[in-house]
């Protein structure tokens, strides 16, 4: 137990952590480049700046889903506002960092009893964000399987992380919370940059590059008819 | 100029010199680390007494006359003052280590455990001499038995010779008189403990007889890269004009061939025309 | 995946690795990431990255004056590539020195402080000349793929009209620093082994540079012919392979006449340089030499790879040789022969790499060959049938972009969490762990770990009136006598005296963090010490632990002294009675961590005593 609780802590984390940081820039390169060489490749290059530009901001602020969907835009957003904010600047994660790389944000750290009300928000939030996803008709036909697991992986750290700030408990029970912490902290890392919770980066430019790249190649319709040995004959 | 005497038969291996020297320049305390040679120098400790048999030699940066590490710096963050002693400007240094290279006597030490690491060795205390907090450096300044003096050059080798000659005992030789082109920390020593002062000249090979080519064990570092650097200037312009009239020539023979060419050509055509004719 | 992808995969495996290991080495410094000493200050990343590296590029030169100078247009095909290879080559050198060099951001003082009379300032020089040099050879390249732009047109006729002079100028100044490369070691007569130091060193130099240059131009051309599956042109491989031979066997005459003439063909033989010397020699000369100018294999393409490789090979290790291996302090202290670490070889390898990434980039974008390699995997053989779970993703460049990143981030990830920790911090510090030495009356303490120690007798000190709090703080708890070493367990590096794991788990009463740490400093960096004195809050639970009437009221909680400073304090401390009368001690003292500085024959006479003849058995329980 306590070797693995090391292995957790040191190696397997650091490797998860690169493996994200890294991950999540690559994904932004990759969105860039793509999208330029959309560019390249089109026969109209033109995009609707402003609307795409509307539609990004929308998505960042979404005041706009106010209108249509209150709740669920209001649960979302408090959602992604504990997840941002809990884990970054908790003081225990500032205090484990100041060891690590002798620097942290623990001078601004949370304080543990409104760390514990955005942890609990959190959680709560997420759970209704799954039971809204299904109760809806639309949305239920709209979603994959993992859009339910997401939201549900992502509340697994922030229960067992809860657990072990709060509850009494023997050691053993201690180290085997504080593992599953770790370690499904760590699985969402590992992933992160693999999946669609890549949006945490890449919302910014999903817009731009579906305006992009939707559009026909040039000399794409000749070379159809080309392949299809149709030339010179009405269409 | 000033110098360091240091005579080996009145050492005792007190060790106050390396004391004295970590207090005046503030040293770390220091780990014994991996990379450290066994001499005990290290970039926390710029002097340390060796023991060998019964004598304590005291080893330290040399201070040479023509100092290699001067020479070779390419920036010039080594540099040899009016007093004699060698110092090191660490604004300068870029890290490339070329003076530990070239050091003949294998001296100047790297801080190889720090990120922003620098070049250590004996300054002979001279920040502090020049600043006037000190008149003589603290080794020479500690000495209980006097061992080790400090000096002008030229007084202390006649301080030298004169005990050689006074004391059957000493060895008839002023080590680091001659030695690379002289040296500004001189050592006597007894008959029976020679000193392995140029630490990778003879003793290694095994043949001192043999030189292989090496340079003169009086000549200067300095001396030994004087040829080939003074070289650069005529190799460079060689170089250059030998390509240059390379070019020409075979530019030329092309033309000339392309016009027998030519000319070959026309009179082939001609000779048929005639031919034909 | 055909050849260049797969190629292309192992690079980018390579660059994530090297760049993990690349921040390690910025990170913790010098020491720790490298197998290099104080013995041995250049290592692999001169010998290899920056010597190698520099001779590897001789190739520019060499093939620009067998193309441009001499008139021989049939090498064209391969100049661009050659002064390519250089080019990037020469960068490679530059990235590779940035590791290598102490203080990299200082790199631009060479330019601003001048020390003329160093080789290296001159090779510096060179180097940078001559970086900007192949530039303008190679820039025609670049600008010819935008014809249309104006500005750029004009440079390129610009340069296409002072091609000669410019060529001119880089040959000039590659002899310079080929040659200056020698010069360095001149500097180093009493270091550098005699088979090796010559006067001549620069002119060898210079000469093998242009072995080097001729035999990696081919290595480079087959090798690319094969990862694009091109045919390489017969002619320019035959005049390679000529002028090859004719330069390795004036490179011999030079070498051997060179070693015959100082007389150090007495040395050819005997010990550890020797078998360097003829690994070297085999594999430069011998190879070459009878690969080259074997009739048969020396027209089939696979043998000339192995060859030309040799070649390389070979002058590479000539330059690692002479860069530190055969130094006469290398060779004759066997205990420090340097061998690179695996960080100096893996930064070396990502380097290459992503000099040879490049060079493939430009390839397939520029005309560097008279045509661009043709892309197979292009051409579709088959409709692809659609497939829901599938995401079409495009061209080949699309895929490759995104699978060659993927391979860079893990080999980037998993590099990084296998090397970098807190064990690496400590790495260097000689292991020294303090024995056992508990339970009896007299202890020898060995405070060097040198073979010579002090004896301590408690029952002496215990007839002074010298209670054992004078040196004993703390017991474990249910303990009587703790020995010191326990908690003080690193002879030279601090420990962790108080065990947090330990008094979190079940079998430490399963303590929570603020049992001695406040609940309200939970912010700010109070919380690294407790709210009280850590003497109190042990007392709490244990009141066995502190030994009665202790003079010692530091009582840390995060990190004990090393055992060394420990003994240091606490012998010292009561001893300072003789440290006022003894003078020299009394000026010792801030070295007297180590008893045994001075207590030398102390050792000597009590252990013959008691133990016979066997001095040196350093863990040593006496009854």
């Amino acid at each position: 137990m306590d070797n693995l609780l090391e292995f957790a802590k040191g190696p397997l984390f650091r490797l998860t952590f690169a493996i994200m940081i890294l991950g999540l820039i690559r994904m932004v390169g990759l969105a860039i480049m793509n999208g330029l060489e959309a560019k390249k490749l089109a026969s109209d290059t033109t995009i609707a700046k402003k609307y795409v530009r509307k539609l990004t901001f929308g998505f960042i602020l979404p005041i706009r889903a106010f209108r249509t969907r209150p709740l669920y835009a209001a649960v979302s957003i408090l959602f992604h506002i504990g997840l941002l904010i809990t884990p970054v600047f908790l003081f225990d994660h500032s205090l484990l960092f100041d060891r690590a790389v002798n620097f942290s944000l623990m001078d601004i750290s949370l304080s543990k009893e409104s760390a514990d009300m955005l942890t609990m928000l959190t959680i709560i939030s997420g759970i209704l964000l799954v039971i809204m996803r299904a109760a809806t008709k639309t949305s239920r036909f709209l979603s994959r399987r993992q859009d339910f697991v997401w939201p549900l992986l992502i509340v697994v750290p922030f229960i067992s992380g809860f657990i072990c700030a709060n509850a009494a408990m023997s050691p053993d029970g201690y180290n085997a919370a504080i593992l599953v912490h770790i370690l499904s902290a760590e699985l969402i890392f590992i992933i992160l940059p693999f999946s669609k919770i890549a949006h945490c980066v890449l919302l910014p430019f999903s817009q731009w590059i579906t305006a992009r790249s939707w559009k026909f190649i040039a000399k794409g319709p000749e070379d159809v008819v080309i392949a299809l040995n149709k030339e010179g004959k009405p269409l | 100029m000033k110098a360091i005497l240091t005579d080996v038969t009145k050492c005792i291996g007190c060790a106050a010199c390396v004391t004295a020297c970590k207090e005046t320049n503030n040293l770390d305390k220091g780990k014994p680390r991996e990379w450290q040679k066994s001499d005990g120098l290290s970039s926390d400790n710029w002097t340390s007494v060796l023991r060998k048999n019964d004598t304590y030699i005291r080893k330290q940066c040399r201070h040479c006359l023509e100092p290699a590490c001067e020479s070779v710096c390419p920036v010039g963050a080594l540099h040899r003052t009016e007093s004699g002693a060698v110092v090191y400007d660490e604004d300068k240094c870029l890290g490339c280590r070329y003076c530990m290279m070239a050091c003949p006597y294998g001296i100047p030490r790297y801080e190889w455990d720090s990120p922003v690491p620098y070049i250590r060795k004996c300054i002979m205390c001279h920040d502090n001499i020049a600043a006037g907090i000190i008149d003589q450096p603290a080794c020479t300044n500690i000495c209980p038995t006097q061992a080790t003096i400090y000096g002008n050059r030229d007084d202390l080798i006649k301080e030298a010779k004169r005990r050689i000659k006074s004391d059957p005992k000493y060895l008839d030789h002023i080590y680091g008189e001659t030695e690379v082109g002289g040296t500004n920390v001189i050592y006597i020593t007894s008959k029976d403990e020679k000193l392995d002062f140029l630490t990778y000249y003879t003793n290694r090979l095994g043949d001192p007889e043999k030189k292989y080519g090496y340079p003169d064990i009086t000549q200067s570092i300095p001396e030994t890269t004087k040829i080939a650097m003074k070289s650069v200037p005529p190799a460079f312009l060689g170089m250059g004009a030998i390509m240059t009239g390379a070019y020409w020539i075979v530019q030329r023979r092309m033309k000339i061939e392309k016009a027998n060419k030519d000319a070959n050509k026309v009179n082939n055509d001609k000779n048929n025309e005639v031919g034909n004719g | 995946m055909d050849r260049i992808s797969k190629a292309k995969s192992v690079l980018w495996i390579i660059l994530g690795i090297a760049g993990a290991v690349g921040i390690t080495r910025f990170i913790f410094g010098l020491g720790v990431t490298t197998n290099l000493t104080d013995n041995t200050p250049w290592g692999f990343w001169i010998g290899f990255d920056v010597m190698g590296g520099v001779a590897l590029a001789a190739g520019g030169f060499v093939i620009a004056a067998i193309n441009y100078i001499f008139g021989n247009e049939r090498m064209h095909p391969i100049s661009r590539a050659a002064i390519l290879t250089a080019f990037l080559g020469y960068i490679a050198v530059a990235v590779g020195l940035l590791f290598d060099l102490g203080l990299p951001w200082n790199i631009w003082h060479m330019m601003v402080f001048w020390n003329p009379h160093s080789p290296l300032f001159e090779v510096g020089w060179c180097v940078m000349l001559y970086l900007s040099i192949l530039f303008l050879e190679f820039a025609p390249v670049i600008l010819e793929k935008w014809p249309e732009r104006k500005l750029l047109a004009k440079i390129h006729a610009m340069l296409e009209k002072v091609k000669i002079p410019i060529v001119i100028v880089g040959i000039m100044l590659s002899t310079l620093h080929q040659s200056s490369l020698g010069s360095l070691f001149l500097a180093m007569p009493f270091k550098l082994h005699p088979i090796w130091y010559t006067p001549i060193l620069p002119v060898i130099f210079f000469v093998s540079a242009i072995c080097l240059g001729l035999t990696m131009v081919m290595v480079e051309g087959l090798a690319t012919s094969y990862l694009y599956k091109k045919e390489e042109h017969p002619y320019v491989l035959n005049t390679l392979r000529k002028s090859a031979i004719v330069m390795l066997l004036i490179y011999a005459a030079l070498r051997f006449g060179d070693i015959f003439y100082r007389g150090a063909d007495k040395l050819l033989f005997t010990g550890t340089a020797s078998i360097l010397f003829w690994l070297e020699i085999s594999f430069t000369l011998i190879i070459p030499l009878i690969i080259f100018s074997t009739k048969g294999i020396n027209k089939k393409v696979s043998w000339m790879f192995v060859g030309a490789f040799s070649g390389v090979f070979g002058i590479v290790m000539n330059r690692l040789n002479v860069g530190g291996i055969a130094h006469v302090n290398n060779i004759a202290e066997s205990a420090t022969f340097y061998l690179p670490s695996f960080t100096e070889i893996t930064i070396s390898a990502g380097v290459v790499s992503g000099a040879v990434l490049i060079f493939f980039y430009f390839i397939e974008n520029f005309n560097v060959w008279e045509e661009k390699p043709v892309d197979g995997t292009l051409e579709v053989k088959s409709i692809p049938k659609f497939s829901s779970n599938k995401v079409y993703l495009g061209s080949t460049k699309v895929t490759n972009r995104i699978k060659f990143s993927f391979f860079f981030v893990i080999a980037f990830g998993v590099t990084f969490a296998s090397i970098s920790g807190s064990t690496i911090e400590n790495k260097g510090i000689e292991e020294v762990k303090v024995t056992k030495a508990r339970g009896g009356d007299t202890l020898i303490i060995d405070g060097n770990r040198d073979g010579f120690a002090v004896t301590f007798k408690h029952e002496f000190h215990k007839s002074k009136n010298i209670e054992c709090g004078s040196c004993h703080h703390m017991n474990k708890p249910g303990d009587k006598s703790t020995g010191c070493y326990e908690c003080h367990s690193g002879m030279y590096s601090e420990g962790d005296g108080f065990k947090h794991d330990w008094h979190s788990s079940s079998a430490g009463a399963g303590q929570s963090c603020f049992k001695c740490h406040d609940q309200n400093v939970s912010k700010g960096k109070g919380f690294i010490k407790s709210i009280k004195k850590a003497k109190d809050l042990c007392l709490e639970c244990h009141e066995d632990m502190f030994v009665k009437n202790s003079n010692i009221d530091k009582y840390e909680t995060f990190k004990t002294a090393s055992y060394a400073d420990a003994m240091h304090g606490l012998c010292v401390n009561c001893h300072e009675e003789t440290l006022k009368t003894d003078s020299t001690l009394k000026r010792l003292k801030p070295n007297l961590a180590n008893c045994s500085n001075c207590h030398k024959d102390d050792y000597e006479l009590k252990v013959k005593q008691m133990r016979g003849k066997k001095l040196m058995n350093k863990s040593v329980i006496l009854p």
